[in-house]
C-alpha cells in the first residue's frame, strides 16, 4: 500500500532489441532467460491482469453506459451538478485532510522519540504502531464505539474532571479519531527513514556555531524531516479518502463519505454504473490532488532537500 | 477530541525533546533525539500516551468480552468466560469461521507460490513487459478497495460467475500478492549472487543451487508473506462484502452484518478470538522479517 514510498522498485527494463542480458544464473537458464522469466511472472501477470486491470477497466467502462448499457455521460454529470454529491465531495476530502494533520502531529513527535531510542525499544514500539493494521477492522472499529460512546470511558474520564463529555460518536471526530488510529502507522514509518537518514553530526555542528535547540530543530530536523511528511501526508491521504469500513461505522447516518455512497450505489440502489462512476470520481480526484501536493511541497523550499 | 488533546501534547513535547537534544554533549545517543531527563520523561509518557491510543480499541474489546452483562460495556461487571461458550451455540459464526480460514489459507498458498515465481522473474531475468508488471505491483498497493470492490462485482458479473470461495480466494490474490513479491524481492536483494555461482562451480546441478542456495534466502520472507497474505484474507471485509452472498458470509462479513441489529457480547468474543488469531500472525511474522519491512519501512533495518 505504500505506494508511493516504492514506484520505481527493481532495475530498469532491458531494452527488448538489444543483446539480452548477462545470463542468469537460475535454474534454467540455458533455455534463454527471456522464456524463463515471462513463464515465471505469468501466472501473477494472469492475477493481475484478470483480477485487477481488467476489473478496473469494467469500472470506468461502466461509469460511462447507462443501467441499459448505452453510452452516456449522465452518471458524471449527475454527481457533479449536484450539490449534495459535491458535498459529499468536499466532506470527504476535508475527513481525509483532518486525518493527515492528526497523523502529522501525533505521529512527528513519535518519529522523533523513536529516533533516540534503542533498536530493541524501536522494535516494540513500532510492532504498537502496527498492530491496527493487523487486527480486523470491524474489531478495530466496535473497540473505538464503545470507547467513545456516552457511557464509555472517555465520557468517564471526562465526568472525572467535572467536565460535560462532548459527543463523540457518529460525528467526524469519531470517523478521524478512528482513521488517525489506524493510519497513524503510515506516517510514522516514512518519517522514521525520513530522520534516519539525516547526518547526525549537523546538529550538534549547528550547536558549535551557536544555534540554539529550537533553531537546530526548525531549520536542521524539520526541513530535512520533509520527504518523509510528504510521503506519509500523501499514502495517508488516499487510504483515507477511500476508506468504507471505519467511517461506516464510527460515521453512522450523519457521516456519510464517497465510498459509502459507492457501496449503497451498487448493493442497495444495485445502480453499478453511477457506482463505477462515484468510484472514479475519488480515484481521479485523489490522484490529482495527491499529485498537486506533492508538486507544491516539492516546488516550494523543497529544492535543496529533495535534490 | 481525544485526539486533538494528545495533538497539542504531542507538538510541545517533540520540540521540548529537540530543544534538549541541543545541549547534550557530542556524540551520545542524546545527540539524536530527546536528551535531558525531563525532556526525556516527557518523551516517555507521550510514547506510553500514544501507545495506549493505539492498543485501547483491542484492550476494550478482550476486556468486555468478559462482561456478566448482556451489552457490551468497559470497565466490565464482573468477569465470565459465558460469552465464548455462547459462541459454541451460534453455529453460523463456527460456518463463517471455516469459510474465512479456507479462504485465507488458500490466498495464503497460492500467493506465496506467485510471489516466489514473480519476484525470482523480476529480480532476475529480463521479460517484455517486466516495468509495467513491476508498475502494476506497485499500483495495487494504491488502489482503493473499496473501489476494486466494485469493479470485481461488476466484472464477476460480466463473466458470469458465481459468488464462491473461489471467486473470494481470486479477488484477495490481488490484496496480498504485491506483499508477497515484495518479500521475496526483498529476501532476493540480501541473496549473495557469488553463493550461488559458487555452487554451481563446484558441481551443484540448478535444481540443487536452487533447492540449497536460492530457497534459504528466501525462505523467511515466503513465510512471513503466507501469513501476512492469511491475516489480510481473514480480516478483509471491503472486498468481501462485494463478492460474498447471503448464503456465504466470511466472518468478518458476518460480524458486520450481525452488529447492524446487535450489539452484545458474543460479538466482543469473536472480535477476541480474531484478535488472539491475529496476534499469533503478528508474532510469527515479527520473528521472522519484523512487521515494519511490510509496510515498506527501510529494509535495511
Amino acid at each position: 500500500m505504500a505506494a508511493t514510498a516504492r514506484v520505481a522498485r527493481g532495475p530498469a527494463l532491458t531494452p527488448e532489441g538489444s543483446a539480452p542480458a548477462p545470463p542468469a544464473t537460475g535454474p534454467v537458464r540455458r533455455r534463454g532467460p527471456w522464456r524463463t522469466g515471462l513463464l515465471l511472472a505469468s501466472p501473477a501477470i494472469a492475477v493481475l491482469a484478470l483480477l485487477f486491470v481488467a476489473p478496473l477497466f469494467m469500472l470506468v467502462y461502466n461509469s460511462f453506459r447507462t443501467q441499459a448499457g448505452a453510452p452516456t455521460l449522465d452518471n458524471y454529470t449527475r454527481f457533479l451538478g449536484d450539490s449534495f454529491y459535491r458535498g459529499v465531495l468536499w466532506h470527504t476530502l476535508w475527513i481525509g485532510a483532518l486525518t493527515t494533520l492528526g497523523c502529522l502531529v501525533v505521529g512527528y513527535p513519535f518519529a522523533v522519540y523513536l529516533r533516540g531510542r534503542s533498536p530493541r525499544a524501536r522494535n516494540y514500539l513500532s510492532l504498537v504502531l502496527l498492530s491496527p493494521l493487523l487486527i480486523s477492522m470491524v474489531t478495530r472499529a466496535y473497540g473505538w464505539l464503545v470507547l467513545l460512546g456516552p457511557k464509555g470511558p472517555v465520557a468517564d474520564a471526562f465526568h472525572a474532571v467535572g467536565l460535560d463529555a462532548p459527543k463523540m460518536l457518529y460525528n467526524d471526530t469519531a470517523v478521524v479519531v478512528g482513521m488517525v488510529h489506524v493510519m497513524l502507522a503510515y506516517m510514522v514509518l516514512p518519517l522514521m527513514g525520513s530522520l534516519d537518514r539525516i547526518d547526525p553530526a549537523l546538529t550538534p555542528a549547528a550547536k558549535g556555531l551557536g544555534a540554539g535547540g529550537w533553531t537546530c530543530f526548525w531549520r536542521i530536523t524539520v526541513p530535512l524531516s520533509l520527504p518523509g511528511m510528504l510521503a506519509g501526508s500523501l499514502i495517508v491521504f488516499s487510504l483515507t479518502v477511500s476508506s468504507f469500513v471505519t467511517p461506516a461505522i464510527l460515521g453512522g447516518p450523519t457521516v456519510k463519505l464517497m465510498p459509502y455512497f459507492v457501496y449503497t450505489e451498487a448493493t442497495s440502489n444495485l445502480n453499478w454504473p453511477y457506482a463505477a462512476a462515484i468510484g472514479f470520481v475519488l480515484i481521479v480526484v485523489t490522484t490529482v490532488l495527491t499529485a498537486g501536493y506533492a508538486r507544491l511541497l516539492r516546488g516550494r523550499g523543497g529544492k535543496e532537500v529533495f535534490a | 477530541m481525544r485526539a486533538a488533546t494528545t495533538g497539542s501534547g504531542a507538538a510541545t513535547t517533540g520540540s521540548g525533546a529537540a530543544g534538549k537534544a541541543a545541549d547534550t554533549p557530542v556524540g551520545t545517543p542524546a545527540a539524536t533525539g530527546v536528551g535531558g531527563r525531563a525532556g526525556r520523561l516527557l518523551g516517555a509518557a507521550f510514547a506510553a500516551l500514544v501507545g495506549l491510543f493505539l492498543m485501547a480499541p483491542v484492550l476494550v474489546t478482550i476486556a468486555s468480552s468478559l462482561t456478566t452483562t448482556s451489552y457490551v460495556t468497559f470497565p466490565p461487571k464482573g468477569l465470565t468466560l459465558h460469552w465464548y461458550a455462547e459462541l459454541l451455540n451460534r453455529p453460523e459464526f463456527l460456518d463463517s469461521f471455516l469459510i474465512s480460514i479456507g479462504v485465507a489459507a488458500g490466498a495464503a498458498v497460492v500467493s506465496t507460490a506467485l510471489g516466489l515465481a514473480a519476484g525470482l522473474a523480476i529480480h532476475r531475468y529480463p521479460f517484455p513487459g517486466k516495468s509495467v508488471l513491476d508498475r502494476l505491483f506497485s499500483s495495487a498497493f494504491a488502489v482503493p478497495t473499496i473501489v476494486l470492490g466494485i469493479g470485481l462485482l461488476q466484472w464477476y458479473a460480466q463473466l458470469g460467475m458465481a459468488s464462491s470461495p473461489l471467486t473470494l480466494l481470486l479477488a484477495h490474490l490481488v490484496l496480498t500478492v504485491p506483499y508477497t513479491v515484495r518479500l521475496v524481492l526483498a529476501g532476493l536483494a540480501g541473496l549473495d549472487r557469488s553463493a550461488e555461482l559458487a555452487a554451481a562451480g563446484l558441481g551443484a546441478t540448478a535444481p540443487r543451487v536452487f533447492w540449497h542456495v536460492t530457497l534459504p534466502a528466501v525462505r523467511g520472507p515466503m513465510v512471513a508473506g503466507a501469513f501476512f497474505a492469511l491475516i489480510t484474507s481473514f480480516d478483509d471485509l471491503t472486498i468481501a462484502l462485494f463478492v460474498v452472498t447471503t448464503d456465504m458470509q466470511t466472518l468478518p462479513v458476518r460480524i458486520f452484518n450481525y452488529l447492524q441489529y446487535n450489539y452484545d457480547p458474543t460479538v466482543t468474543a469473536v472480535g477476541t478470538v480474531m484478535v488472539f488469531f491475529a496476534a499469533v500472525v503478528v508474532v510469527v511474522i515479527e520473528r521472522i522479517v519484523g512487521v515494519a519491512h511490510l509496510f515498506g519501512a527501510d529494509p535495511e533495518r
